[in-house]
């Protein structure tokens, strides 16, 4: 289901400047389109426009084609789920009332609510006894994922999520982020997603649109697209000075070009190595099992002896994994000073090494293209 | 049918008009009754009974409630007290006072205080206790003893809460008072209490007068508690209202 | 009025042992052997003051609850109702009863038009208190959802507003009961007609006292069951307490 905004602008009574002005843009079904900017740019009040919480002044809004305008509010509201920061769930009624609001309101059979409000338990990792709980009797962390629970249940195409990790914990933020995305995934919905954290823009969104005060759109772009190349000095400077680094954020160490070491095998003369070690992209030895598993760094001292030994100098360690993220990958290998980084598969074997020149090169070229993900499949980091 | 019933109300309240003014007679009494001279004696027994129990019981309840809300002990009292004083039966209060305490102004005065008391209580609890905790720290921060605290910001800022209480209790005491002739103490009340002597016409006016006793009491103290509150929290308060 | 009152209860007595009629002819602080016997004449009046009592605040409630409805989305109403119920609460009780005699006559439909009367202003006001402190995400969350503005009002507002609707429900009951004593000056029956019977008679006042009380005790704890179970989701004690002491303390004129 897309979501359509055409020329759309909303003044509230008694103010001079508009609170969303002119905005058109198209996000389309099932991405994840982020509206981010400063406090007071119109992004909440250009998100609940597409549910007439906030009627149009001017222009128009589609789903799927069709206008809002034309649809009754409650009707529409139904069809659309609805996660707020202060969660908003209702006090009186248990976890699975609330989950049930919705197919209550539109008439389901208790039966297909029942089942559907257990579906959704699991699907927010939530143990089925507390269908019966209060919400005052849930974490913040767990309310939030009731929140989320609430607005699918219905099984709505598209999804208007306001600030809805705002008022968590960083690490529970983060692990609802990841929770998210990872349901994301499966279930593909047209999310509008609001927040004034760049970084979580970047994290959630497919697209990302920055607007800036007087509810203007500043940039609709893409995360990449959007570090790579803001649109003017506003955009630049909500993206932040680390915006390059932040695009290491999108990017799994399997995405940049991986450098070959000259490898070792215990027993094996030293002469071959140090033979293979000259015009080597990387001026180290790696010493790895035989099924290319690395065991460490070979020293000039370990290369001095006749035979490479089994035990060497420098452990290999940092490892990376082909599927984390650049930047936590990068931080590794400033934490170990170290500027090289076996990489490994899923089983532990070579696939490359990392090195710190790729990534610096990587940075300073703003023209250095790399496929993108969508938010749904980007590595979640793994700090988690 | 309209017609009818507009003119015997008319008639009705006209008369209980006439009896304020003029002295009347009426078919029980051969001397006439009514008139402005005995309202205004009989007013002025009302006033005087109902100010004599008021100033008693804030005298009693406002310390004692102060002292709670000061020390934020005894929410449980405050709201036992305070509901008790809804439950408490006006005629039980009067008629046993006269009933055990015998009649007498002295009585009297310490029935209707005893209607008095809950309410004022209980407000200057909650009003005290209510005060910003942050205004009390600063207070207690720039080196005030409780006295002090108590005098310079808990008092002021719970201005209108404790007004209101006292406004509740004297709308208890002169509506009480009105029975007070029950005990012996000739109130607004005779007119109501002693309808043989005073006819529907002295009933009707009798209802009519504490009636408005009761709202110029009840405005005169709102008056007080609009010169009371500090300025500073009118401002506030008219500012968060609109 | 004084020796006729005692007169039947004399006659009744005369029958008794010579203790008893001794107590009660010297009208002693309370005669129990003259309580046991008689306790049959206080049934049917403190029936008569129960339905007083329901009656009136049920009246009260229903109409508090539509002038609730009526100002919850037309915002201006609320000082207007505020103002009214708060005028008809100034003016003290048995004046409102003597007030209205010339309208509905002596009896006890002039009695439950004024205990009516009396009830809305708490009652209303504690709604309004009520629906103002829903939370304001429940409420956004729920319109967001797609509920109607009655949807909204049944499953979310009302609901919420429970623990202060119940607060004013138990100041006007309690309230009631004690007033509703006032209503034999309008000719109404109840304990209050039976209090003014024993005006001179120690033993009767406080039978007739003690049952009001009583009555007013066991309706405050009803109701704080009641709330109970409406609002099984709450921790109770401190919302609750907190709402009644507000109720508590509210002028008509507070608005």
């Amino acid at each position: 289901m897309s979501v359509e905004y055409r020329h759309a602008t909303k003044r509230f009574a008694g103010q001079d400047r508009p609170a969303v002005h002119d905005l058109s843009l198209e996000v389309e079904a099932g991405e994840i389109c982020v509206l981010v900017g400063p406090s007071g740019c119109g992004k909440t009040t250009a998100m609940r426009m597409v549910n007439r919480m906030v009627e149009i002044t001017e222009g128009d809004i589609l789903i799927g084609g069709t206008s809002v305008r034309d649809r009754e509010p409650a009707h529409l509201r139904r069809g659309i789920g609805y996660v707020i920061q202060q969660i908003g769930l209702f006090p009186h009624r248990t976890v699975a009332d609330n989950i049930a609001t919705v197919p209550a309101l539109v008439g389901w059979d208790r039966d297909r609510v029942e089942r559907r409000v257990g579906e959704l338990l699991e699907l927010i990792g939530l143990a089925p006894e507390t269908r019966d709980r209060y919400p005052s009797q849930l974490s913040g962390g767990q309310q939030q994922r009731v929140g989320v629970a609430r607005a699918l249940a219905a099984d709505p195409p598209l999804m208007l999520m306001d600030e809805p990790f705002g008022a968590i914990d960083p690490i529970n933020r983060e692990r609802l982020q990841n929770e998210f995305l990872r349901l994301q995934a499966n279930i593909r919905k047209t999310v509008l997603f609001v927040t004034h954290d760049i970084d979580e823009a970047i994290k959630m969104g497919d697209r990302i649109a920055i607007m800036k005060q007087g509810g203007v759109l500043a940039q609709y772009a893409t995360p990449a697209e959007l570090l790579m190349t803001p649109a003017d000095d506003f955009v630049e400077d909500f993206v932040g000075a680390d915006r390059a680094l932040k695009r290491l954020a999108l990017l799994r160490v399997a995405d940049v070009d991986l450098w070959e070491a000259p490898l070792a095998y215990v027993g094996q003369a030293t002469e071959e190595v140090r033979a293979k070690l000259e015009g080597a992209e990387v001026p180290h030895a790696l010493l790895v099992d035989p099924e290319r598993r690395p065991l460490g760094w070979l020293s000039d001292r370990d290369l001095a002896r006749e035979t490479v030994p089994a035990i060497p100098d420098s452990s290999p360690d940092p490892r990376v994994e082909l599927d984390d993220v650049l930047r936590d990958a990068l931080s590794d290998l400033l934490q170990a000073e170290s500027l090289y980084a076996p990489v490994v598969d899923a089983q532990g074997r070579l696939a490359g090494v990392l090195s710190v020149e790729v990534i610096s090169d990587f940075l300073t070229s703003p023209a250095a293209e790399v496929e993108e993900h969508p938010a749904a499949e980007r590595p979640l980091g793994h700090h988690e | 049918m309209p017609d009818v019933f507009l003119t015997g109300f008319l008639g009705t309240f006209g008369d209980a008009i006439d009896f304020i003014f003029t002295p009347q007679t009426t078919r029980f009494q051969t001397e006439k009754v009514g008139g402005i001279d005995q309202v205004l004696e009989l007013g002025g027994e009302h006033v005087k009974v109902t100010f004599l129990a008021l100033g008693a019981a804030i005298l009693i309840a406002l310390p004692a409630g102060v002292l709670l809300g000061h020390y934020r002990r005894g929410e449980m009292v405050a709201l036992t007290l305070g509901n008790a004083g809804r439950g408490i039966p006006e005629l039980a209060v009067i008629a046993l006072a006269a009933a055990f305490l015998g009649f007498g102004l002295e009585n009297v005065v310490a029935a209707l205080m005893i209607l008095g008391i809950p309410p004022i209580l209980t407000n200057a609890y909650v009003g005290v206790a209510q005060v910003d905790r942050t205004a009390v720290e600063a207070a207690r921060g720039v080196g005030m003893r409780d006295l002090e605290v108590i005098g310079k910001v808990e008092l002021p800022l719970a201005v209108p809460t404790i007004m209101s209480g006292v406004r509740t209790g004297a709308i208890n005491i002169v509506a009480t008072a009105a029975i007070a002739p029950l005990a012996g103490t000739l109130t607004l009340g005779d007119f109501i209490i002693s309808r043989n002597v005073y006819g529907d016409a002295g009933v009707l006016a009798g209802a009519i007068l504490i009636a408005l006793l009761a709202i110029a009491i009840e405005l005169g103290l709102a008056g007080l508690q609009y010169l009371l509150t500090p300025r500073g929290l009118k401002l506030s308060r008219s500012l968060s209202a609109a | 009025m004084n020796s006729s009152a005692i007169a039947p209860l004399l006659a009744q007595v005369e029958l008794r042992d010579r203790s008893d009629t001794n107590c009660v002819q010297d009208n002693g602080t309370f005669c129990l052997d003259w309580a046991v016997d008689n306790y049959e004449r206080y049934v049917d009046p403190t029936l008569e003051h129960i339905v007083l009592v329901i009656v009136s605040v049920v009246l009260g409630f229903l109409i508090a609850m539509g002038l609730a409805v009526l100002s919850h989305r037309r915002r201006w109403l609320i000082p207007t109702f505020t103002g009214l119920t708060g005028v008809i609460y100034t003016i003290p009780s048995i004046s409102l009863f003597l007030l209205l005699l010339p309208f509905t006559g002596r009896g006890n439909d002039t009695a439950v038009i004024a205990l009516t009367l009396y009830t809305l202003q708490i009652i209303y006001r504690n709604i309004v208190t009520g629906l103002n402190n829903v939370p304001p995400e429940a409420r956004d969350a729920g319109r967001g959802m797609g509920m109607t503005d009655n949807q909204l009002l049944r499953r979310v507002e009302f609901p919420l507003a429970t623990p202060e609707i119940v607060a004013g429900l138990r100041i006007a009951t309690v309230s009631t009961v004690a007033i509703a004593t006032l209503a034999v000056f309008a000719g109404g029956s109840g304990l209050g007609a039976e209090m003014y019977r024993s005006l001179d008679f120690k033993t009767g006042l406080l039978i007739t006292t003690g049952l009001t009380v009583i009555m007013a005790i066991a309706f405050d704890l009803c109701l704080s069951l009641f709330q109970r179970f409406l609002a099984p989701w709450q921790a109770p004690a401190p919302r609750e307490r907190r709402a009644r002491l507000a109720a508590l303390t509210r002028r008509p004129a507070d608005a």
